[in-house]
Protein backbone atom coordinates (compact mmCIF):
# COMPACT_ATOMS: atom_id res chain seq x y z
CA UNK A 1 0.00 0.00 0.00
CA UNK A 2 2.70 2.48 0.95
CA UNK A 3 4.47 1.83 -2.28
CA UNK A 4 2.05 3.34 -4.75
CA UNK A 5 1.07 6.33 -2.67
CA UNK A 6 -2.57 5.40 -3.08
CA UNK A 7 -4.03 5.28 0.41
CA UNK A 8 -6.23 2.24 0.32
CA UNK A 9 -9.24 2.70 2.55
CA UNK A 10 -10.58 -0.52 1.15
CA UNK A 11 -8.02 -2.77 2.76
CA UNK A 12 -10.55 -4.14 5.20
CA UNK A 13 -12.64 -5.23 2.22
CA UNK A 14 -9.88 -7.67 1.33
CA UNK A 15 -9.75 -9.02 4.85
CA UNK A 16 -13.54 -9.29 4.96
CA UNK A 17 -13.72 -11.07 1.63
CA UNK A 18 -10.98 -13.40 2.82
CA UNK A 19 -13.04 -14.27 5.87
CA UNK A 20 -16.10 -14.74 3.68
CA UNK A 21 -14.22 -16.92 1.20
CA UNK A 22 -13.15 -19.29 3.95
CA UNK A 23 -16.62 -19.31 5.49
CA UNK A 24 -18.28 -20.01 2.15
CA UNK A 25 -15.88 -22.81 1.37
CA UNK A 26 -16.60 -24.55 4.62
CA UNK A 27 -20.34 -23.81 4.74
CA UNK A 28 -21.12 -24.99 1.24
CA UNK A 29 -18.71 -27.87 0.88
CA UNK A 30 -18.68 -29.55 4.29
CA UNK A 31 -21.28 -32.13 3.29
CA UNK A 32 -19.51 -33.16 0.12
CA UNK A 33 -18.17 -36.65 0.67
CA UNK A 34 -14.46 -37.26 0.66
CA UNK A 35 -13.36 -33.63 0.70
CA UNK A 36 -12.49 -33.69 4.39
CA UNK A 37 -9.78 -31.19 5.19
CA UNK A 38 -9.70 -30.00 1.59
CA UNK A 39 -12.66 -27.73 2.30
CA UNK A 40 -10.23 -25.46 4.11
CA UNK A 41 -8.17 -25.20 0.96
CA UNK A 42 -11.27 -24.59 -1.12
CA UNK A 43 -12.19 -21.85 1.34
CA UNK A 44 -8.73 -20.36 0.98
CA UNK A 45 -8.96 -20.42 -2.80
CA UNK A 46 -12.39 -18.78 -2.68
CA UNK A 47 -10.92 -16.11 -0.41
CA UNK A 48 -8.14 -15.43 -2.93
CA UNK A 49 -10.62 -15.38 -5.80
CA UNK A 50 -13.00 -12.93 -4.14
CA UNK A 51 -10.15 -10.68 -3.09
CA UNK A 52 -8.63 -10.73 -6.58
CA UNK A 53 -11.94 -9.59 -8.02
CA UNK A 54 -12.24 -6.72 -5.57
CA UNK A 55 -8.55 -5.84 -6.01
CA UNK A 56 -9.08 -5.63 -9.75
CA UNK A 57 -12.12 -3.45 -9.14
CA UNK A 58 -10.04 -1.15 -6.96
CA UNK A 59 -7.22 -1.06 -9.48
CA UNK A 60 -9.79 -0.19 -12.14
CA UNK A 61 -10.86 2.76 -9.99
CA UNK A 62 -7.30 3.73 -9.17
CA UNK A 63 -6.65 4.05 -12.89
CA UNK A 64 -9.28 6.74 -13.04
CA UNK A 65 -9.31 8.49 -9.68
CA UNK A 66 -6.48 9.85 -7.60
CA UNK A 67 -5.95 11.01 -4.03
CA UNK A 68 -8.95 11.57 -1.81
CA UNK A 69 -11.39 10.57 -4.56
CA UNK A 70 -9.81 7.15 -4.72
CA UNK A 71 -9.98 6.75 -0.94
CA UNK A 72 -13.66 7.67 -0.92
CA UNK A 73 -14.43 5.27 -3.75
CA UNK A 74 -12.79 2.44 -1.80
CA UNK A 75 -14.84 3.22 1.28
CA UNK A 76 -17.81 3.15 -1.06
CA UNK A 77 -16.96 -0.34 -2.28
CA UNK A 78 -16.58 -1.55 1.29
CA UNK A 79 -19.85 -0.08 2.55
CA UNK A 80 -21.62 -1.05 -0.66
CA UNK A 81 -20.58 -4.68 -0.33
CA UNK A 82 -21.63 -4.82 3.30
CA UNK A 83 -25.07 -3.41 2.59
CA UNK A 84 -25.41 -5.60 -0.46
CA UNK A 85 -24.70 -8.74 1.56
CA UNK A 86 -27.10 -7.61 4.27
CA UNK A 87 -29.82 -6.33 1.96
CA UNK A 88 -29.77 -9.03 -0.69
CA UNK A 89 -29.51 -11.71 2.02
CA UNK A 90 -26.53 -13.01 0.16
CA UNK A 91 -24.35 -15.53 1.98
CA UNK A 92 -26.62 -15.54 5.00
CA UNK A 93 -27.24 -11.78 4.86
CA UNK A 94 -26.93 -9.93 8.14
CA UNK A 95 -27.16 -13.19 10.05
CA UNK A 96 -23.77 -14.10 8.70
CA UNK A 97 -22.31 -17.53 8.35
CA UNK A 98 -21.61 -19.71 11.36
CA UNK A 99 -19.60 -22.70 10.34
CA UNK A 100 -17.58 -23.99 13.27
CA UNK A 101 -20.09 -26.85 13.53
CA UNK A 102 -19.75 -27.66 9.85
CA UNK A 103 -15.99 -27.74 10.15
CA UNK A 104 -16.21 -30.19 13.05
CA UNK A 105 -18.59 -32.37 11.05
CA UNK A 106 -16.28 -32.40 8.05
CA UNK A 107 -12.94 -33.06 9.70
CA UNK A 108 -13.74 -34.19 13.23
CA UNK A 109 -13.46 -32.31 16.50
CA UNK A 110 -9.79 -32.88 17.09
CA UNK A 111 -8.61 -31.81 13.66
CA UNK A 112 -10.95 -28.83 13.75
CA UNK A 113 -9.45 -27.71 17.03
CA UNK A 114 -5.94 -28.04 15.69
CA UNK A 115 -6.88 -26.21 12.51
CA UNK A 116 -8.40 -23.24 14.29
CA UNK A 117 -5.56 -22.87 16.75
CA UNK A 118 -2.15 -24.14 15.77
CA UNK A 119 -2.51 -24.22 11.97
CA UNK A 120 -4.34 -20.91 11.74
CA UNK A 121 -1.65 -19.17 13.79
CA UNK A 122 1.13 -20.82 11.85
CA UNK A 123 -0.52 -19.72 8.60
CA UNK A 124 -0.61 -16.11 9.81
CA UNK A 125 3.13 -16.25 10.47
CA UNK A 126 3.77 -17.76 7.06
CA UNK A 127 1.66 -15.05 5.42
CA UNK A 128 3.54 -12.37 7.35
CA UNK A 129 6.85 -13.85 6.23
CA UNK A 130 5.60 -14.06 2.67
CA UNK A 131 4.46 -10.44 2.82
CA UNK A 132 7.88 -9.37 4.08
CA UNK A 133 9.59 -11.39 1.38
CA UNK A 134 7.40 -9.94 -1.37
CA UNK A 135 7.99 -6.49 0.01
CA UNK A 136 11.77 -6.88 -0.12
CA UNK A 137 11.57 -8.48 -3.52
CA UNK A 138 9.42 -5.67 -4.90
CA UNK A 139 11.59 -2.95 -3.41
CA UNK A 140 14.74 -4.36 -4.98
CA UNK A 141 13.31 -5.17 -8.38
CA UNK A 142 11.92 -3.30 -11.32
CA UNK A 143 8.48 -3.43 -9.72
CA UNK A 144 9.66 -1.29 -6.81
CA UNK A 145 11.34 1.08 -9.22
CA UNK A 146 8.11 1.47 -11.20
CA UNK A 147 5.92 1.79 -8.11
CA UNK A 148 8.20 4.45 -6.63
CA UNK A 149 7.89 6.43 -9.84
CA UNK A 150 4.10 6.07 -9.78
CA UNK A 151 4.00 7.18 -6.15
CA UNK A 152 6.28 10.19 -6.57
CA UNK A 153 4.81 11.47 -9.81
CA UNK A 154 2.50 9.53 -12.04
CA UNK A 155 2.91 11.77 -15.06
CA UNK A 156 6.67 11.53 -14.80
CA UNK A 157 6.36 7.75 -14.54
CA UNK A 158 4.31 7.67 -17.74
CA UNK A 159 6.71 9.72 -19.80
CA UNK A 160 9.65 7.56 -18.83
CA UNK A 161 7.77 4.53 -20.04
CA UNK A 162 6.37 2.94 -16.89
CA UNK A 163 3.28 0.89 -17.67
CA UNK A 164 1.35 2.51 -14.84
CA UNK A 165 -1.75 0.38 -15.40
CA UNK A 166 0.16 -2.85 -15.03
CA UNK A 167 2.05 -1.89 -11.89
CA UNK A 168 -0.94 -0.41 -10.13
CA UNK A 169 -2.82 -3.63 -10.81
CA UNK A 170 0.10 -5.68 -9.48
CA UNK A 171 0.18 -3.57 -6.32
CA UNK A 172 -3.53 -3.94 -5.68
CA UNK A 173 -3.55 -7.64 -6.43
CA UNK A 174 -0.66 -8.26 -4.06
CA UNK A 175 -2.28 -6.26 -1.31
CA UNK A 176 -5.65 -7.91 -1.98
CA UNK A 177 -4.30 -11.45 -1.93
CA UNK A 178 -2.31 -10.90 1.26
CA UNK A 179 -5.25 -9.20 2.95
CA UNK A 180 -7.58 -12.02 1.95
CA UNK A 181 -5.12 -14.65 3.21
CA UNK A 182 -5.01 -12.97 6.59
CA UNK A 183 -8.79 -12.64 6.62
CA UNK A 184 -9.26 -16.28 5.66
CA UNK A 185 -7.08 -17.76 8.38
CA UNK A 186 -6.92 -15.19 11.16
CA UNK A 187 -10.59 -14.32 10.95
CA UNK A 188 -12.55 -16.96 9.10
CA UNK A 189 -10.85 -20.16 10.13
CA UNK A 190 -9.95 -19.04 13.62
CA UNK A 191 -13.29 -17.69 14.74
CA UNK A 192 -15.61 -20.04 12.90
CA UNK A 193 -18.16 -17.39 12.02
CA UNK A 194 -18.48 -14.22 9.99
CA UNK A 195 -20.98 -11.36 10.16
CA UNK A 196 -21.01 -8.53 7.62
CA UNK A 197 -21.22 -5.90 10.37
CA UNK A 198 -18.10 -7.32 11.99
CA UNK A 199 -15.77 -7.61 9.07
CA UNK A 200 -16.55 -4.68 6.78
CA UNK A 201 -15.53 -2.18 9.43
CA UNK A 202 -13.75 0.94 8.26
CA UNK A 203 -12.21 1.26 11.72
CA UNK A 204 -9.79 -1.59 10.96
CA UNK A 205 -8.66 0.08 7.79
CA UNK A 206 -8.12 3.31 9.64
CA UNK A 207 -6.08 1.44 12.24
CA UNK A 208 -4.04 -0.18 9.47
CA UNK A 209 -3.38 3.19 7.89
CA UNK A 210 -2.43 4.78 11.20
CA UNK A 211 -0.03 1.91 11.86
CA UNK A 212 1.56 2.26 8.44
CA UNK A 213 1.83 6.04 8.64
CA UNK A 214 3.25 5.91 12.17
CA UNK A 215 5.93 3.48 11.14
CA UNK A 216 6.62 4.83 7.69
CA UNK A 217 4.79 4.13 4.43
CA UNK A 218 6.68 2.21 1.79
CA UNK A 219 9.15 0.71 4.26
CA UNK A 220 9.37 -2.87 5.41
CA UNK A 221 9.95 -2.31 9.12
CA UNK A 222 7.57 0.64 9.26
CA UNK A 223 4.35 -1.30 9.75
CA UNK A 224 6.02 -3.51 12.38
CA UNK A 225 7.33 -0.54 14.36
CA UNK A 226 4.08 1.35 13.85
CA UNK A 227 2.10 -1.68 14.99
CA UNK A 228 4.18 -2.00 18.14
CA UNK A 229 3.83 1.68 19.00
CA UNK A 230 0.14 1.68 18.22
CA UNK A 231 -0.72 -1.60 19.91
CA UNK A 232 1.30 -1.00 23.05
CA UNK A 233 0.26 2.60 23.58
CA UNK A 234 -3.39 1.78 22.98
CA UNK A 235 -3.13 -1.03 25.52
CA UNK A 236 -1.38 1.06 28.17
CA UNK A 237 -3.64 4.05 27.70
CA UNK A 238 -6.62 1.78 28.18
CA UNK A 239 -5.17 0.62 31.50
CA UNK A 240 -4.02 4.01 32.75
CA UNK A 241 -7.09 5.93 31.74
CA UNK A 242 -9.83 3.52 30.83
CA UNK A 243 -12.63 4.90 28.70
CA UNK A 244 -10.62 7.94 27.66
CA UNK A 245 -7.92 6.16 25.73
CA UNK A 246 -9.20 7.13 22.28
CA UNK A 247 -9.62 10.74 23.35
CA UNK A 248 -5.96 10.94 24.32
CA UNK A 249 -4.81 8.67 21.57
CA UNK A 250 -6.09 10.78 18.68
CA UNK A 251 -4.07 13.93 19.51
CA UNK A 252 -0.97 11.80 20.16
CA UNK A 253 -1.27 10.31 16.68
CA UNK A 254 -1.78 13.74 15.17
CA UNK A 255 1.32 15.04 16.94
CA UNK A 256 3.43 12.08 15.81
CA UNK A 257 2.31 12.45 12.23
CA UNK A 258 3.00 16.17 12.23
CA UNK A 259 6.45 15.64 13.77
CA UNK A 260 7.43 12.65 11.61
CA UNK A 261 5.50 12.94 8.38
CA UNK A 262 7.52 10.07 6.96
CA UNK A 263 6.91 7.82 9.93
CA UNK A 264 9.41 6.65 12.51
CA UNK A 265 11.28 4.31 10.19
CA UNK A 266 11.07 6.82 7.34
CA UNK A 267 12.66 9.45 9.57
CA UNK A 268 15.41 7.10 10.75
CA UNK A 269 16.03 6.14 7.14
CA UNK A 270 16.61 9.78 6.23
CA UNK A 271 18.96 10.23 9.18
CA UNK A 272 21.19 7.34 8.20
CA UNK A 273 21.11 8.09 4.50
CA UNK A 274 24.52 7.46 3.04
CA UNK A 275 25.91 5.66 6.07
CA UNK A 276 26.56 1.96 6.51
CA UNK A 277 23.37 1.59 8.56
CA UNK A 278 21.24 2.39 5.54
CA UNK A 279 21.43 -1.14 4.25
CA UNK A 280 19.78 -2.57 7.35
CA UNK A 281 16.82 -0.21 7.51
CA UNK A 282 14.34 -1.54 5.02
CA UNK B 1 8.49 11.42 -38.96
CA UNK B 2 5.30 11.96 -36.96
CA UNK B 3 1.99 12.55 -38.63
CA UNK B 4 -1.23 13.27 -36.79
CA UNK B 5 -4.41 13.26 -38.83
CA UNK B 6 -7.86 14.43 -37.75
CA UNK B 7 -7.27 13.41 -34.17
CA UNK B 8 -10.15 13.52 -31.74
CA UNK B 9 -9.91 12.93 -28.01
CA UNK B 10 -10.94 14.32 -24.67
CA UNK B 11 -11.73 13.50 -21.07
CA UNK B 12 -14.91 11.66 -20.17
CA UNK B 13 -17.58 12.96 -22.48
CA UNK B 14 -15.87 16.30 -23.00
CA UNK B 15 -14.20 16.50 -26.38
CA UNK B 16 -11.02 18.57 -26.38
CA UNK B 17 -9.40 17.82 -29.72
CA UNK B 18 -11.46 18.59 -32.82
CA UNK B 19 -9.49 16.97 -35.61
CA UNK B 20 -6.17 18.77 -35.57
CA UNK B 21 -3.65 17.49 -38.13
CA UNK B 22 0.05 18.14 -37.80
CA UNK B 23 3.26 16.81 -39.22
CA UNK B 24 6.61 16.80 -37.46
CA UNK B 25 9.66 16.61 -39.71
CA UNK B 26 12.80 14.75 -38.66
CA UNK B 27 15.49 16.93 -37.13
CA UNK B 28 13.32 20.02 -37.01
CA UNK B 29 11.73 22.05 -34.25
CA UNK B 30 8.00 22.17 -34.76
CA UNK B 31 5.99 24.44 -32.51
CA UNK B 32 2.40 24.39 -31.42
CA UNK B 33 1.30 27.85 -30.38
CA UNK B 34 -1.92 29.19 -28.98
CA UNK B 35 -3.54 30.49 -25.81
CA UNK B 36 -4.41 28.53 -22.68
CA UNK B 37 -7.01 25.79 -22.81
CA UNK B 38 -7.09 25.14 -26.55
CA UNK B 39 -5.93 21.54 -26.26
CA UNK B 40 -2.20 21.80 -26.86
CA UNK B 41 -1.23 19.66 -23.87
CA UNK B 42 -4.05 17.23 -24.60
CA UNK B 43 -2.69 16.81 -28.12
CA UNK B 44 0.74 15.92 -26.71
CA UNK B 45 -0.65 13.46 -24.15
CA UNK B 46 -2.81 11.88 -26.85
CA UNK B 47 0.20 11.48 -29.12
CA UNK B 48 2.05 9.81 -26.23
CA UNK B 49 -0.89 7.52 -25.65
CA UNK B 50 -1.76 8.50 -22.10
CA UNK B 51 -5.02 10.09 -23.25
CA UNK B 52 -6.90 7.69 -25.47
CA UNK B 53 -7.63 8.84 -29.02
CA UNK B 54 -11.27 8.58 -30.10
CA UNK B 55 -10.85 8.94 -33.83
CA UNK B 56 -8.16 9.91 -36.29
CA UNK B 57 -4.69 8.50 -36.70
CA UNK B 58 -1.14 8.90 -35.46
CA UNK B 59 1.66 7.66 -37.70
CA UNK B 60 5.24 7.43 -36.51
CA UNK B 61 8.02 6.45 -38.93
CA UNK B 62 5.30 5.28 -41.35
CA UNK B 63 3.81 2.95 -38.78
CA UNK B 64 0.33 3.32 -37.38
CA UNK B 65 0.75 3.93 -33.65
CA UNK B 66 -2.68 5.41 -32.92
CA UNK B 67 -3.65 2.86 -30.28
CA UNK B 68 -0.20 2.17 -28.83
CA UNK B 69 -0.04 2.74 -25.04
CA UNK B 70 2.43 5.26 -23.63
CA UNK B 71 5.07 2.79 -22.45
CA UNK B 72 5.30 1.24 -25.92
CA UNK B 73 5.68 4.70 -27.46
CA UNK B 74 8.61 5.36 -25.15
CA UNK B 75 10.20 2.19 -26.55
CA UNK B 76 9.79 3.63 -30.03
CA UNK B 77 11.70 6.74 -28.97
CA UNK B 78 8.89 9.16 -28.23
CA UNK B 79 8.85 10.99 -24.93
CA UNK B 80 7.23 13.99 -23.35
CA UNK B 81 8.49 16.60 -20.91
CA UNK B 82 5.31 17.47 -19.03
CA UNK B 83 4.27 20.97 -18.12
CA UNK B 84 5.30 22.10 -14.66
CA UNK B 85 8.05 20.42 -12.74
CA UNK B 86 7.35 16.73 -12.61
CA UNK B 87 10.49 15.80 -10.75
CA UNK B 88 11.07 13.24 -8.04
CA UNK B 89 11.82 16.05 -5.61
CA UNK B 90 13.01 13.86 -2.74
CA UNK B 91 15.60 12.13 -4.92
CA UNK B 92 18.95 13.50 -5.98
CA UNK B 93 19.52 14.83 -9.47
CA UNK B 94 21.52 11.72 -10.30
CA UNK B 95 18.76 9.42 -9.03
CA UNK B 96 16.22 11.32 -11.11
CA UNK B 97 18.31 10.73 -14.20
CA UNK B 98 18.76 7.04 -13.43
CA UNK B 99 14.98 6.73 -13.00
CA UNK B 100 14.63 8.09 -16.51
CA UNK B 101 16.49 5.12 -17.97
CA UNK B 102 13.68 2.79 -17.02
CA UNK B 103 12.93 0.89 -20.21
CA UNK B 104 15.18 -2.02 -21.08
CA UNK B 105 16.80 -0.38 -24.09
CA UNK B 106 17.38 2.84 -22.18
CA UNK B 107 18.93 0.94 -19.27
CA UNK B 108 21.46 -0.75 -21.55
CA UNK B 109 22.89 2.56 -22.68
CA UNK B 110 22.49 4.35 -19.37
CA UNK B 111 26.17 5.25 -18.91
CA UNK B 112 26.29 6.68 -22.39
CA UNK B 113 23.14 8.71 -21.84
CA UNK B 114 24.43 9.97 -18.49
CA UNK B 115 27.66 11.15 -20.08
CA UNK B 116 25.72 12.89 -22.83
CA UNK B 117 23.35 14.58 -20.40
CA UNK B 118 26.18 15.79 -18.18
CA UNK B 119 28.01 17.24 -21.18
CA UNK B 120 24.88 19.02 -22.33
CA UNK B 121 24.11 20.31 -18.83
CA UNK B 122 27.40 20.66 -16.95
CA UNK B 123 25.60 22.35 -14.07
CA UNK B 124 23.68 19.14 -13.39
CA UNK B 125 26.93 17.30 -12.87
CA UNK B 126 27.85 19.79 -10.14
CA UNK B 127 24.42 19.29 -8.59
CA UNK B 128 24.31 15.51 -9.10
CA UNK B 129 24.20 14.70 -5.37
CA UNK B 130 21.74 17.44 -4.45
CA UNK B 131 18.04 16.82 -3.94
CA UNK B 132 16.16 17.76 -7.09
CA UNK B 133 13.66 19.74 -5.06
CA UNK B 134 16.38 22.08 -3.78
CA UNK B 135 17.37 23.28 -7.25
CA UNK B 136 16.33 26.59 -8.81
CA UNK B 137 13.42 26.68 -11.24
CA UNK B 138 15.63 26.80 -14.31
CA UNK B 139 17.79 23.94 -13.09
CA UNK B 140 14.74 21.84 -12.28
CA UNK B 141 13.50 22.35 -15.83
CA UNK B 142 16.90 21.14 -17.03
CA UNK B 143 16.61 18.01 -14.91
CA UNK B 144 13.16 17.25 -16.38
CA UNK B 145 14.54 17.61 -19.89
CA UNK B 146 17.64 15.62 -18.99
CA UNK B 147 15.55 12.82 -17.49
CA UNK B 148 13.54 12.67 -20.70
CA UNK B 149 16.80 12.34 -22.64
CA UNK B 150 17.66 9.28 -20.53
CA UNK B 151 14.85 7.38 -22.29
CA UNK B 152 16.94 7.67 -25.51
CA UNK B 153 14.29 9.50 -27.49
CA UNK B 154 14.34 10.44 -31.14
CA UNK B 155 11.27 12.62 -30.80
CA UNK B 156 10.89 14.75 -27.70
CA UNK B 157 7.75 16.70 -26.95
CA UNK B 158 8.18 19.68 -24.65
CA UNK B 159 5.13 21.10 -22.92
CA UNK B 160 5.71 24.76 -22.06
CA UNK B 161 9.31 24.43 -20.93
CA UNK B 162 9.60 28.17 -20.28
CA UNK B 163 6.54 28.37 -18.02
CA UNK B 164 7.11 30.14 -14.75
CA UNK B 165 10.72 31.03 -15.49
CA UNK B 166 12.37 34.43 -15.25
CA UNK B 167 12.85 36.12 -18.66
CA UNK B 168 16.57 35.51 -18.56
CA UNK B 169 16.03 31.79 -17.97
CA UNK B 170 13.47 31.61 -20.77
CA UNK B 171 16.29 32.44 -23.17
CA UNK B 172 18.39 29.70 -21.61
CA UNK B 173 15.66 27.09 -22.02
CA UNK B 174 15.23 27.94 -25.68
CA UNK B 175 18.99 27.81 -26.17
CA UNK B 176 18.84 24.32 -24.68
CA UNK B 177 16.06 23.28 -27.02
CA UNK B 178 18.06 24.46 -30.03
CA UNK B 179 21.07 22.63 -28.67
CA UNK B 180 19.09 19.38 -28.54
CA UNK B 181 18.36 19.79 -32.22
CA UNK B 182 21.81 20.91 -33.30
CA UNK B 183 24.02 18.68 -31.16
CA UNK B 184 22.14 15.40 -30.90
CA UNK B 185 19.84 15.75 -33.86
CA UNK B 186 16.65 15.32 -31.88
CA UNK B 187 13.29 16.00 -33.44
CA UNK B 188 11.32 18.38 -31.27
CA UNK B 189 7.65 19.15 -30.89
CA UNK B 190 7.33 22.23 -28.74
CA UNK B 191 4.22 23.61 -27.09
CA UNK B 192 4.54 27.22 -26.02
CA UNK B 193 2.65 30.28 -24.92
CA UNK B 194 5.69 32.47 -25.28
CA UNK B 195 5.06 32.98 -29.00
CA UNK B 196 7.91 35.38 -29.70
CA UNK B 197 10.62 33.11 -28.34
CA UNK B 198 9.09 30.00 -29.91
CA UNK B 199 8.89 31.65 -33.34
CA UNK B 200 12.57 32.44 -33.15
CA UNK B 201 13.53 28.89 -32.31
CA UNK B 202 11.17 26.94 -34.59
CA UNK B 203 11.37 25.74 -38.14
CA UNK B 204 7.66 25.20 -38.57
CA UNK B 205 4.71 26.47 -36.59
CA UNK B 206 1.13 25.38 -36.05
CA UNK B 207 -1.41 27.70 -34.48
CA UNK B 208 -3.93 25.89 -32.38
CA UNK B 209 -7.30 27.27 -31.37
CA UNK B 210 -10.45 25.66 -29.98
CA UNK B 211 -9.05 22.18 -30.28
CA UNK B 212 -7.92 22.35 -33.87
CA UNK B 213 -5.26 23.84 -36.13
CA UNK B 214 -6.20 27.27 -37.44
CA UNK B 215 -3.02 28.21 -39.26
CA UNK B 216 0.38 26.84 -40.09
CA UNK B 217 3.58 27.80 -41.84
CA UNK B 218 7.27 28.40 -41.48
CA UNK B 219 8.12 30.78 -38.65
CA UNK B 220 8.98 33.37 -41.31
CA UNK B 221 5.52 33.17 -42.75
CA UNK B 222 3.74 33.30 -39.41
CA UNK B 223 5.85 36.22 -38.26
CA UNK B 224 5.03 38.17 -41.41
CA UNK B 225 1.31 37.52 -41.32
CA UNK B 226 -0.33 40.35 -39.39
CA UNK B 227 -3.63 38.54 -39.50
CA UNK B 228 -2.40 35.43 -37.73
CA UNK B 229 -0.40 37.36 -35.20
CA UNK B 230 -3.29 39.57 -34.25
CA UNK B 231 -5.98 36.91 -34.28
CA UNK B 232 -4.21 34.17 -32.36
CA UNK B 233 -0.94 35.27 -30.85
CA UNK B 234 -1.55 38.77 -29.66
CA UNK B 235 1.92 39.98 -30.67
Amino acid sequence: MGMTGYVDFGYVTFIALGAYGMSLGITYFYQVEGLGIWIVFIGFLLALLLASLSALLEAFIALRLRGAYFAIACIGINEGLRHFIEGAKLWGGSEGLIFSGSLIQAVGRETANQLTTFWADLAVFIIAALAAFLNIHYMRSKIGYALTAVKEDEDAAKVMGVNTTKYKTIAFLTSGLLGASVGAVAWGLKLGYVFPGDVFVIHYTVECIVVVLLGGAGTLLGPVVGGLIYGLSKYWLAIIWPGFQLLIFAPIIIIIIVLFPEGVVGMLKNRVRGTALERYLL
Amino acid sequence: MLKVENLESGYGSMQVLWQPSIEVKRGAITSLLGPNGVGKSTLLWTILGSVEPWRGSITYEREDVTRLPAHKKVDLGITLVPEGKHLFVEMTVHENLVMGAYRKEALKSMDESLALVYTLFPVLKERAKQKAGSLSGGEQQMVTIARALMTKPTLIMLDEPSQGLAPKLVGEVFATVEKLKAEIGLTILLVEQNAEAALNASDYVYIMHEGTIKAEGTSEKIRKSHEIREAYLGI
